[in-house]
């Protein structure tokens, strides 16, 4: 079943997805659900649990700030030891990603 | 579904948990309500986007579970984090219970086997020298101190074992629940049910 691959992939990347979208800016959760939600189709729930996880293993931080409209919003943004799993995640994605390529490319 | 049903769903879920922390996923979702409302989204909209509240619920749980784990080792920890992983189907329950019984009764002997071990050591440690068995009498100190000693030791390592076997089990089921349990059920999210 393709469908399943496919989702699978998504799901082992999102953390990934997600520290990069914190890299290049602090963002809160409802703006980093819709926009991974939009780019890569899942469901924006998901979003909460995984950044919980990413805050326990210390790999984001987070701090409040005042909204133009209704309640202080909730701020994420990457601490050092998320910007260094980032890299190494990235890293990796790209090693991987990279070796399927050239497989995918040689069948052709 | 509407707002209040979701949220009902979803403390429901985490009932049992420590009040802050459901008090902290509650406001999690809450706060998303708000934006999407903000955003222009219907209630019945937002609510469909961010998926089944029993199953984040129960994502939630096992990462709780997990964390208690890691933060403080001890059985009841070690129950939670099993448990959370069984609840959200990272590990299947008809491999784990008879396997999960058969370790745990054979570590429950080995503890056994170890406090009769102390015991033994004391008894000999303590009454031995007086009972005129032994030749002389700091051979039967000297071998309840062994015994005691030993005793002691190979508690130690049960405890050990346990700890391991934990931290493998924690391990294989956040491997599994973070990429493919996930992916199957949010399969199963995209029926209309």
């Amino acid at each position: 079943m393709p469908e399943v691959i496919e989702t699978q992939l998504k799901k082992g990347v999102l953390a990934l997805c997600v520290l990069s979208l914190l890299s290049r800016g602090d963002g809160y959760a409802y703006d980093i659900a819709s926009r991974l939600a939009a780019a890569i189709d899942m469901g924006e729930g998901t979003i909460y649990p995984l950044m919980r996880r990413l805050q326990g293993d210390g790999l984001v931080e987070t701090y409040l700030v005042e909204s133009p409209s209704g309640p202080p919003r909730k701020y994420y943004r990457l601490t050092d030891a998320g910007r260094a799993s980032y890299a190494q995640q990235k890293a990796d994605w790209a090693a991987f990603a990279g070796a399927v390529n050239t497989i995918l490319g040689a069948g052709e | 579904m509407t707002r209040a049903e979701f949220m009902t769903r979803l403390r429901r879920g985490l009932n049992g948990l420590p009040p802050t922390a459901i008090a902290e996923a509650a406001a999690d979702y809450d706060a998303h309500f708000d934006e999407a409302l903000a955003a222009g989204r219907s209630e019945e909209e937002a609510a469909a986007a961010l998926g089944d509240p029993d199953r984040l619920s129960r994502e939630l749980r096992a990462e709780l579970g997990l964390k208690r784990w890691e933060e403080n080792k001890s059985p009841s920890s070690a129950i939670s984090a099993v448990l959370g992983l069984l609840g959200l189907g990272a590990l299947d329950v008809i491999i784990l219970v008879p396997l999960l019984m058969s370790v745990i009764s054979a570590v429950f002997s080995l503890y056994l086997a170890v406090v009769i071990g102390i015991f033994t050591g004391g008894a000999l440690l303590v009454v031995g020298p007086f009972i005129g068995e032994f030749s002389n009498p700091w051979l039967s100190v000297a071998g309840g101190i062994g015994i005691v000693a030993a005793s002691t030791a190979a508690g130690a390592l049960v405890t050990l074992f346990c700890i391991g076997l934990v931290n493998a089990v924690v391990w294989w089921g956040r491997l599994h629940y973070r990429l493919l349990k996930p992916a199957m059920e949010s399969q199963g999210l995209r029926d209309p049910s």
